[in-house]
């Protein structure tokens, strides 16, 4: 017998009740009168850098100011003009090793933890972690209250790869001192457009 | 009459200044859990609502276990299944041995620390790099965890510094925490770029989608996926449920239980490899799993998300630190996972419970952690290894106590004592008496009292 | 309504001050109470220990003894919750039918649930510090354990506001354990002394004169902690009941 067999067989005769799903409607989860303002207070304590553009056009700019010293830009996206680096176009994920700020799409922004459902929507992902300083762009009329909102909402594509991002990457793991900036971005921005 | 943790745990109480720090540290991180809770009237339903969705996910994970393979499977992804830890050790070697893997980058994972993987592909040559930083200490450090999301937080940065001066040659005397972390940082850099192949555990797999959701605060899970070829990710089937529904309601208490962050920094969903990548595969493991199940009293212990709450809040292990613990896993949860794992090899974690059920009430999916430890006292004796000493005492008190006689004659001569509960004596063989100045007793047990009491009151009548 | 009193073994012998004043507590508070001879313990000892099967013969004795009260009240919050929570399973019975069970309260949620005294109780003109015992706070739910989303009540503070004079202060981290755990403190000797030296120092850093409490155990383990401090440790220990009954 295979090993799967011998394992869903095992499950299956060791259980000893079948146990009825719960129903989630009488959660009552919490949900903001405003949930961008919710979102943009959440984002900022878990360290991003919040901006507001008017439009796309705006984000080079954005960047630009914010990070004045960027060598290297990596991004795929059309509004990125100032970007040096394409994550589809680089011969390997190491290519975009030494890339100072990656700009990427956000899909949803989520009120309760500040983070952004953000989609592969490149060839090497990598992009969203090697780079110094991540910069998110997301329209300001995507944001939900809470995850059991963005559950329902966010879509996966042919990449099947997507993932929540909530501020810089961090880590209390010396002394319990926290530092941002462990293994992935050191930075992060995230540039709220209005709607069109 | 000691046991394994409580010899461990005097010993760690001699150093009384690290011993407060621990103590003090980890409350911190109760204390800030508690902030989180707070701010969600809906936390208490939330618990509810994780603790009935895990009872329905395991008492159905046959068929979810089918839908999540199937789901995986689907999505090009190739399934592999262990029965225990050494099959699991070979399905990943074979793996790694057919990419022709020399050196692989692992995010955090308990499930490889129980399959003891990392030495088993040591010893085949592969080059296994821990990419959590705590991980990378300890790794470095040559030790285990001590506690199940902050694996290296009984090192102090001093201990830390000393270490990177050592292995990443760092800068002399400078310990400060955000420079050791950026010399870490720079080292792991390399490896990511190095490695032939990345492996991450699971925090949940969804049975409907095939997804593996890992959630990581450094990114270093993402980093191992992102830039090597390859991605094995390990998960234990109880980590399996049902879909995005069920996942919103554990995410939003993972973390806010854990470190006390409303989520952590990354939730990451893998479901295909990267498009340059060769293969993404999933291993699951049963390894006792399917066999806990069967555990009337004990197989809620598999609703565990690992967020290590129960060992923040219990003083035991605050006042012991994780490696006092004969398990791998240390606090409420590893007392209770030890016993199902081997009871006579861990029996000696028992004791380490005051059954002040704190635990059990920050758990966020309600394991009965205190009352499973209780219930497990219960099983020393016909296991054989209860203390004989304790046995002793039990049946000496059970004596005393179902004979009035006996007992009124101990209560009254409080002087001799001999048929008096033992741990309220003062004498050599009591070890309750190191710490403690037995009270003076009264010189009258309450039953005199009383009858002198009553007296006076009918004479006044 | 029948009273039956019942005062655990290590009541009777080192606390018997407070189980006279719960039995004058409640004569004073109209309730026609009686103290059956031959009582021992309770059986939690034992049990927590693991050894369950000798607490039996004690949970029989005990519901045989009571059998004919309404309720029984002790001083003591970890044996009541001992019986309420485990002498169903040990009895053999039904957990929502065991009515020796069910009838077993802590003096403090008898008065407080059931007496529901409004009137001032006694004078006690001093600042004590409320130890919340672990047993009390989340199996008896006598207050909202601190873990807990729930709104904030307390029934031991409830009762002490009836008392005149009275200044009640908690310590920091006002619901964690004070390390006593039976069985524990012998085991565990060590870090069982730890936890009490630490809880007995955020009692004392309140500045309070007396340490208070429903849990005649935890008292008597910080007690012993504290004279081994020598002075007695600077700070005296008082049951709650007598608190509630002083000058009564």
């Amino acid at each position: 017998m295979s090993s799967k067999n011998e394992i869903i067989g095992r499950c299956r005769a060791n259980i000893r009740e079948r146990l009825p799903r719960p129903t989630l409607s009488d959660l009552d989860p919490t949900v903001y009168p405003d949930p961008l303002e919710k979102f943009i207070s959440m984002a900022q304590a878990v360290g991003c850098n919040v901006a507001r553009a008017k439009s796309k056009d705006e984000t080079d700019i954005i960047i630009k100011e914010t990070y004045p010293e960027a060598k290297v830009i990596a991004s795929n996206l059309k509004e990125v003009k100032a970007a040096t680096l394409n994550p589809d176009l680089v011969p390997d994920a190491q290519a975009l090793n030494g890339t100072d700020v990656g700009v990427v799409k956000g899909e949803l922004g989520v009120a309760e933890n500040g983070s952004i459902w953000v989609p592969q929507t490149m060839r090497e992902r990598d992009i969203c972690f090697i780079s110094e300083n991540l910069v998110v762009i997301l329209p300001e009329h995507r944001v939900v209250s809470n995850m059991h909102e963005a559950y329902r909402e966010i879509c996966f594509n042919d990449y099947g790869f997507g993932t929540f991002i909530a501020g810089p990457s961090k880590t209390a793991d010396i002394a319990q001192v926290l530092v941002q900036g462990a293994q992935a971005a050191r930075g992060m921005t995230v540039i709220l457009v209005k709607s069109e | 009459m000691s046991t394994s943790h409580s010899k461990a745990a005097e010993k760690f109480l001699e150093n009384q200044t690290y011993a407060k720090w621990h103590d003090k540290t980890f409350w911190g991180v109760r204390v800030k859990r508690d902030k989180m809770a707070y701010e969600l009237p809906e936390w208490e339903r939330l618990r509810t609502k994780a603790s009935e969705l895990k009872r329905h996910t395991l008492t159905n994970i046959d068929r979810y276990l089918e839908q999540f393979s199937d789901a995986a499977e689907k999505n090009g992804v190739k399934v592999h299944w262990a029965k225990d830890a050494k099959e699991f050790n070979e399905i990943v070697y074979s793996i790694l041995k057919d990419h022709d893997v020399k050196k692989l980058v692992k995010s955090k994972s308990m499930l490889t620390e129980e399959c003891e993987m990392n030495p088993y592909l040591e010893e085949r040559g592969i080059d296994v790099v821990e990419t959590d930083l705590g991980e990378r200490i300890i790794q470095l450090k040559g030790q285990k965890p001590s506690h199940i999301v902050m694996p290296a937080t009984h090192l102090s940065h001093h201990d830390v510094g000393e270490l990177f001066e050592q292995e990443l040659n760092s800068e002399k005397g400078n310990h400060d925490p955000t420079y050791l972390t950026y010399q870490a940082r720079l080292s792991l850099r390399n490896e990511f770029l190095t490695a032939d192949a990345g492996m991450t555990g699971a925090n949940f797999g969804i049975a409907e989608t095939g997804d593996i959701v890992v959630c990581t605060n450094e990114g270093n899970a993402d980093m191992s996926t992102s830039v090597p070829k390859l991605h094995i990710a390990a998960i234990g089937l109880e980590k399996i449920i049902p879909d995005y529904e069920a996942l919103s309601v554990f995410v939003r208490l993972l973390a806010r239980s854990a470190t006390g962050q409303p989520s952590t920094v990354y939730t990451s969903h893998f479901r295909k490899h990267r498009p340059e990548a060769s293969d993404m595969h999933i291993v699951i493991v049963d390894n006792g799993r399917s066999e806990w199940l069967a555990d009337e009293d004990h197989w809620e212990t598999l609703k565990c998300i690992r967020c290590g709450s129960c060992m923040n809040t219990c003083p035991v292990y605050r006042w012991s630190g994780g490696y006092s613990y004969s398990y791998f896993i240390p606090g409420p949860l590893g007392i209770n996972l030890g016993m199902l794992r081997n009871p006579k090899e861990y029996a000696g974690n028992v004791s380490a419970c005051t059954l002040c059920l704190s635990c059990q009430c920050t758990c966020p999916v309600k394991i009965n952690l205190g009352e499973q430890i209780y219930m497990w006292r219960q099983k020393l004796d016909s296991l054989g290894v209860a203390n004989k000493e304790k046995k002793m005492i039990c049946k000496g008190l059970d004596m005393v106590f179902n004979h009035p006689s006996l007992y009124n004659a101990g209560t009254s001569l409080a002087h001799i004592l001999n048929s008096m509960p033992s741990w309220l004596l003062e004498n050599s063989l009591n070890p309750w008496a190191y710490g403690h100045k037995m009270m003076k007793f009264p010189k009258k047990p309450f039953h005199k009292v009383i009858e002198e009491y009553r007296k006076k009151e009918e004479g006044k009548q | 309504m029948k009273v039956g009193l019942f005062i655990p073994c290590y009541v009777d012998a080192v606390f018997p001050d407070a189980a006279l004043a719960t039995y004058k507590l409640l004569r004073h508070l109209g309730v026609d109470v009686t103290y059956p001879t031959g009582q021992t313990c309770c059986g939690q000892p034992m049990a927590n220990a693991g050894f369950e099967q000798e607490a039996e013969p004690l949970a029989r004795k005990y519901r045989d003894m009571f059998a004919g009260f309404d309720y029984v009240v002790a001083p003591s919050v970890s044996c009541t919750a001992f019986i309420r929570l485990q002498y169903p399973h040990l009895l053999g019975e039904n957990k929502h039918e065991c009515k020796i069970a069910a009838n077993t309260m802590d003096v403090v949620e008898f008065i407080h649930d059931v007496l529901r005294p409004d009137k001032p109780l006694g004078r006690f003109p001093h600042k004590v510090s409320l130890h919340n015992s672990c047993h009390g706070v989340r199996e008896l739910h006598l207050s909202s354990p601190s873990e807990n989303v729930e709104p904030k009540y307390n029934k031991i503070k409830d009762l002490l506001s009836l008392v005149e004079g009275i200044e009640v202060v908690e310590p920091e981290r006002p619901d964690e354990c004070c390390g006593f755990g039976g069985m524990f403190s012998i085991e565990e000797t060590a870090v069982s002394l730890q936890m009490g030296q630490a809880k007995l120092d955020r009692h004392k850093a309140t500045g309070a004169e007396y340490i208070t409490g429903a849990d005649c155990s935890c008292l008597m383990h910080m007690a012993g902690v504290a004279a081994k401090e020598g002075t007695d440790g600077g700070i005296k220990f008082k049951h709650v009941v007598e608190i509630l009954a002083a000058g009564l």
